[in-house]
């Protein structure tokens, strides 16, 4: 473990919104986490629960409220002339959500691709500029006479496809994906969960995927982080968060997804997660803490020596 | 069992510029009293086209359905008036929409909301009403109902907003409850809870459910049988072990081996290759035959016709027929098979 690299760290990360206001939220409430080269990490939770703000605010679409960003040892946030940010956004991307509406409609899907290798001055030639174009809708499983099209002629599984190619487009070390098969059907999420799999393996890249969907997470990841209500409540190895899940929460979660077995669903028992169970007392510190090597729980004291038994 | 609902060669088509989409064609099924039937298929097969079928909701300006019957209660749907209808709609056969966000008005209160249906089809007084209204806002789960009652739809969270939509459908204990893509809005842990919910309330009203999903995880929790949907047509119909523990159709294998349980461990997920039919030109033959790797010259000329399994299943592939070569099932579906060897006879 500790000989990988890190490639991203989180320091203490912290997204308000309506600051100062009374309708003050605290998307992300101070979350530390490291992400290492070349591993895939899945970000968990209910809808509201901040996992997406996490994912907007790493890579600079929000402003952080506090706390760091670490990309390679270089803070993300703070003052940054244009060249910096420039350098900056050429190795980190994202995939959107809704490949519906991350597209713009009125570009063709070559100019949608090549964004980003005309700001970044990637190609030469007009030429050189299409043949990347057409290396990339290659590399994502569509062919050459699709770049002259618009988003619309495409079913949403392709449009996920396109948006996978935009982001490859200059060529970055690192993803983020934030729900980006939840809009699509269950034959199609295979089919761009492979692609990405497969990208990872060629380049070598990097992912923070975001989801909702518990089984594909943990197929997809190679460590998972759960996030409730702005914190990060457990960090683990897949496996290990979906055999020994240690926080109440994870394993609330866990006992709601129903599995395509009927004879396991018949008894199944649902855990229910109430934050007042903790019982916290004000002079107790809750913070993450490893309960075992690589597993991480956000508990007081008291709860910490239960979790490591 | 009696059957309580039966659809018979049902074929529907829209008219659309680009020509005719025969969207459902020749779709058989029926619901069992007290049961819930899952409907399970990807987008476009048909599956939400089917059932507004059953409660005709869908636009006369351009569907037309062209053949078959839908048997409810001995009356056939398709022929009854608008005005026999509105009076099944709602009252005998309710409905409970995907999105309860969009289908709740967001200009009245949820209690007004809830009093519509029990006002038109049971002639309570308001007054009565309320107090039933109040009384299904308890039984769905509610908490402080009286004041929940008058207030509007933004100030509910999404699980509360389908709490609210299934009370509704509800309302004037329907015999039929269709629930299209009820929990896909939302998240896993509420998603249990309002299957939960269902799942007790059916026992409580003796209702009979037509669930439709995409979700396999949701469709082993709540189904009696299921209906797999390709293309139009019900490709494969049995009870819920039948088609979880011994799927004879290609597209049922691929549809279950490319969900993931939480064991997966394999490189690669199978994925179901290619893109659905166009139903502008429907394929000649069988119309998986174009991404199916089982696929023999047969299926790409003639249509097989559904093959018995068992008294209770039933599927639309050769190569159930009996000259047909045996062919072995994708790992994940052998495994399932090993899980259960109750069916293994086959």
């Amino acid at each position: 473990m500790e000989t990988r690299k890190k490639l991203l760290e989180i320091k203490n990360l912290k997204q308000y919104f309506n600051v100062g206001k009374p309708n003050e939220v605290r998307a992300v409430d101070g979350i530390s986490f490291d992400i290492y080269e070349g591993e895939t990490l899945g970000l968990v939770g209910e809808s509201g629960c901040g996992k997406s703000t996490t994912g907007r605010t790493i890579i600079r679409l929000y402003d952080a409220t506090d706390g760091e960003v670490l990309y390679d040892g270089v803070n993300v946030h703070g003052k940054k002339s244009k060249e910096e940010l420039k350098a900056f956004n050429h190795k980190m991307q994202m995939i959107f959500q809704d490949p519906y509406a991350s597209l713009n409609p009125r570009m063709k899907v070559s100019d949608v691709i090549a964004e980003g290798i005309d700001i970044h001055g990637l190609a030469k030639t007009k030429e050189d500029r299409m043949n990347k174009v057409y290396e990339l809708l290659e590399t994502v499983g569509l062919n050459k006479e699709h770049a002259n099209r618009y988003p619309h002629e495409f079913s949403g599984g392709q449009r996920q496809r396109i948006g996978i190619a935009r982001a490859l487009a200059v060529d970055p070390d690192f993803i983020i994906a934030d729900e980006p098969i939840s809009a699509l059907d269950v034959s199609i999420q295979a089919q761009v969960v492979n692609l990405m799999k497969k990208l990872q393996k060629e380049k070598g890249l990097t992912y923070l995927f975001i989801a909702h969907d518990l089984s594909m997470v943990k197929y997809i990841s190679d460590r998972i982080g759960v996030m409730y209500f702005g914190k990060v409540v457990e960090l683990a190895p897949a496996d290990e968060l979906y055999n020994n899940p240690k926080h109440p929460y994870t394993q609330s979660l866990l006992s709601a997804i129903p599995l395509p077995d009927p004879i396991s669903e018949r008894s199944r028992k649902r855990k229910t997660y109430d934050p007042k169970m903790h019982n916290y007392q004000a002079d107790e510190t809750v913070q993450l803490r490893e309960v075992s090597p690589g597993h991480f729980v956000l508990c007081s004291e008291k709860e910490f020596e239960q979790y490591k038994k | 069992m009696s059957k309580i609902l039966e659809v018979n060669n049902l074929n529907i088509s829209f008219h659309t510029f680009a020509g005719e989409v025969k969207a459902i064609r020749g779709a058989n099924f029926h619901l069992n009293k007290g049961e819930t039937l899952a409907i399970v298929g990807e987008s476009g097969s048909g599956k939400s086209v089917t059932t507004k079928a059953i409660m005709r909701l869908l636009p006369e300006t351009n569907s037309e359905i062209k053949e078959g019957e839908i048997l409810f209660d001995g009356k056939d749907l398709t022929k009854l008036s608008d005005k026999q209808m509105q009076s099944i709609r709602g009252k005998e056969i309710s409905m409970i929409f995907q999105d309860p966000m969009t289908s709740l008005n967001p200009t009245m209160t949820v209690g007004k909301q809830i009093m519509e249906p029990i006002i038109k089809h049971q002639n309570m007084s308001k007054s009565a009403a309320k107090q039933r209204a109040i009384e299904l806002l308890k039984l769905v789960g509610i908490p402080m109902a009286e004041e929940r009652f008058k207030q509007y739809p933004h100030q509910f969270s999404g699980g509360m907003r389908q709490r609210v939509v299934i009370a509704i459908a509800l309302a004037c204990n329907p015999k039929v409850l269709i629930a299209d893509e009820p929990t896909t809005a939302l998240d896993v842990t509420i998603q249990a809870q309002i299957l939960e919910l269902m799942k007790d309330l059916q026992k409580k009203i003796d209702t009979s459910i037509i669930f439709i999903t995409h979700d396999l995880g949701v469709v082993a929790n709540v189904a009696d049988r299921v209906a797999v949907m390709y293309g139009g047509k019900i490709i494969e119909i049995g009870t819920v072990d039948e088609i979880f523990y011994n799927p004879q159709h290609p597209y049922t294998w691929g549809l279950i081996s490319s969900m993931p349980d939480l064991d997966t461990a394999e490189d690669e997920l199978y994925a179901i290759p290619g893109s659905p039919p166009d139903l502008l030109n429907p394929p000649k033959g069988d119309a998986f035959a174009p991404r199916n790797e089982y696929a023999m010259k047969i299926d790409l000329e003639q249509e097989p016709p559904m093959f018995k399994v068992s008294d209770t299943h039933y599927a639309a592939t050769w190569l159930l027929h009996p000259d047909a070569p045996k062919v072995e099932p994708p790992a994940a579906v052998m495994k399932r098979k090993e899980m259960y060897p109750g069916y293994n006879n086959k």
